[in-house]
């Protein structure tokens, strides 16, 4: 299995201990001063790269719009008329929070199906398992742009086109979710479920008072990985909202072509779409990386 | 209840409980297929009854009204689709796509992981923070404040400007928009690709380094023959997905951008399947072209699944 292969979440966030990096250095060659000094200007190089446009999109947005040319690095004095032009015009207030709520009851759902289906690959061996399990692995080889007319038939024949419920319904499991939590399960200490069944609990029990309150950190990283993957997604709620106001991602798409070069607003409503993903970033960083490195996948 | 999970379980309720176990493994038996059923149907709905229904359309002549008929046209739709001249343009496209994110999310990845790996701590993480950050920002977003850095009175136009450079409007231009493409998708992926070779290195035991440092391997000869091979896994899964999924990272960046042009030089396969279904209403066109991508896609997956077991040189 592909994504099987990134492994060693330990490093992902850059905490490798001293004792390792001293191994380390043994075996690449000892840690030179010329070394390090490559390394961060690369780094640095690098980061910047990274970091400018999301900078840049604030710093034109924080601008007052007379000076949205200016190409001075500081944005000075600052203004939030943009974003008091942004907030008037079109109802950005409201978008956040639909999208807010569609992102949560995803991520929610999908780690609901995730944990029962890992629970039942994981502890029991039965009858055509390895088919289901295969199903879902499979399903990483449908892309979604094959199947999206008769998905789209069936959202149109449940007459949920153009809402968000349409744009929800389709995308309420996720087979990486399901993946990634057969993974963690497996590795869960088959000493405790046994103790449970001792205790005479039953399955559903043991799932919610054993194996669920130990798993907390994968739970929150997956469940973070799907909120903001729920957010970030494009192409459904293009396809079944078309146009209006209740989604983010649509919302400011029409907002952006009907604006067109007023730079100051673009920026300040495009700024608006990224702050609570980067807002969950800043905060919960390492179960970002960690749940997006060790899936590898979007 | 567990009676079924594995041999040891099984003896303790065997001795725990004197019920005949007949009785007992039947509902248990149920069980795991409760657990599984909510995913299982939802893939069902969503993902292979969908593909059969395309492998249907396919065969036939439809414009997506309930109302207007479909008519059987039988391979019709798949000799039509291989002469079109812009399915030729998708997949050159898509191939330049793949190669340019091979380059952006593994080549430059390994480099740079290479490179700074003597940087570590506190700094690291930090550096790694930073540079994750793109691969987070939303489509819009990201369409919006790189159209305006490329912009005739843009950051990069005044850059250019400095060094005596005109700067032609990117998007516009059939030779250049492609490119544009390649380099906002891939300001997404390069940090995610570096994050994931990061963890590769860091799961590769340092002692096979070691070792063959104290029997005089240089810095170069360990690279090659020990990193590089023992990476292997990570460089295999990065391709891979690099392969299937170029096309999607660019999907959203090229409707919001280009819609596929100026004349269709930034198209990619999925987006061409997107413009045959819902902008031309041709269900037949865009389910055919979508069977042969899913088709091609699957056969590469499978050749790397298998190159896979043959190349990795797993670390025990």
């Amino acid at each position: 299995m592909a994504f099987v292969a990134v492994a060693a979440p330990v490093a992902v966030t850059g905490r490798a201990n001293t004792l390792q990096s001293k191994v380390e250095d043994l075996a690449v060659g000892s840690r030179s001063h010329a070394g390090v000094i490559v390394g961060h200007v690369i780094l640095v190089a690098l980061a910047l790269f990274s970091v400018f446009p999301v900078y840049w999109m604030f710093a034109t947005a924080l601008r007052a719009p007379g000076d949205a040319l200016d190409q001075t690095l500081l944005p000075w004095p600052l203004s939030f008329e943009n974003f008091a032009y942004v907030w008037n015009t079109v109802p950005i207030g409201s978008m956040l929070v639909n999208t807010f709520v569609m992102s949560l009851i995803l991520a929610a759902v999908q780690l609901f199906i995730a944990i029962l289906a890992a629970y039942g690959f994981a502890v029991w061996d039965f009858v055509g398992s390895k088919f289901l399990m295969f199903l879902f692995i499979g399903s990483w080889l449908v892309p979604f742009q094959v199947t999206m007319i008769p998905n789209y038939l069936l959202v149109s024949q449940m007459g949920l086109l153009g809402t968000v419920g349409g744009v929800i319904v389709p995308q309420l499991a996720g087979a990486f979710a399901v993946l990634l939590m057969v993974q963690h399960m497996r590795a869960f200490p088959r000493e405790l479920l046994e103790a449970a069944q001792l205790d005479g609990r039953s399955s559903w029990s043991t799932l919610w008072t054993v194996v669920v309150p130990n798993m907390k950190p994968a739970l929150a990283a997956l469940g973070i990985m799907g909120f903001i993957s729920a957010w970030n997604e494009y192409l459904w709620p293009a396809l079944i909202m078309r146009q209006g106001d209740a989604l983010i991602q649509v919302g400011v798409r029409s907002f952006l072509s009907a604006e067109g070069n007023n730079w100051g607003a673009t920026m300040a409503a495009a700024g608006l779409a990224c702050v609570p993903v980067l807002l969950i970033y800043v905060f919960l960083q390492r179960y970002v990386v960690d749940a997006f490195v060790r899936s590898g996948l979007k | 209840m567990f009676v079924t999970v594995a041999a040891p379980s099984g003896a303790v309720a065997g001795t725990a409980d004197p019920t005949p176990r007949r009785r007992r493994i039947r509902p248990a038996r149920l069980v795991p297929y409760l657990y599984v059923l909510p995913g299982i149907a939802f893939l069902l709905l969503w993902t292979y009854s969908p593909l059969v229904q395309t492998f249907g359309l396919s065969f036939y002549d439809w414009n997506l009204l309930p109302t207007s008929p479909k008519t059987f046209v039988g391979l019709d739709n798949y000799v039509e689709v291989a002469q079109l001249p812009e399915l030729h343009t998708a997949i050159v496209n898509t191939v330049i796509y793949v190669a340019a994110f091979l380059v952006f999310s593994l080549v430059l990845p390994i480099a740079i992981a290479m490179l700074a790996r003597q940087v570590r701590g506190r700094m690291r993480t930090f550096y790694q923070a930073l540079i994750f950050v793109p691969f987070l920002v939303t489509p819009v977003a990201t369409s919006a404040v790189w159209r305006w850095l490329f912009a005739e009175q843009g950051a990069i136009a005044t850059i250019l400007a400095g060094a005596g450079i005109d700067m032609p409007n990117v998007f516009r231009d059939a030779d250049l928009a492609i490119w544009a493409v390649v380099v906002i998708v891939g300001w997404q992926m390069l940090g995610f690709g570096v994050l994931v070779v990061a963890a590769g290195f860091a799961g590769i035991s340092p002692e096979y380094g070691q070792a063959a440092s104290l029997d005089g391997a240089g810095t170069g000869t360990i690279t090659r023959r020990i990193t590089l091979p023992l990476l292997s896994p990570t460089i295999v899964f990065l391709a891979l997905m690099t392969i299937l999924l170029a096309a999607q990272w660019t999907y959203p960046i090229i409707d919001l951008l280009t819609q596929g042009g100026p004349t269709n030089s930034t198209t990619n396969i999925y987006y061409l399947l997107y413009q045959f279904g819902f902008q031309n209403f041709d269900t037949g066109i865009s389910s055919a072209a979508g069977v042969i991508f899913f088709l091609g896609f699957g056969v590469i997956a499978l050749v790397f699944l298998e190159l896979q077991d043959r190349l990795s040189f797993y670390d025990n």
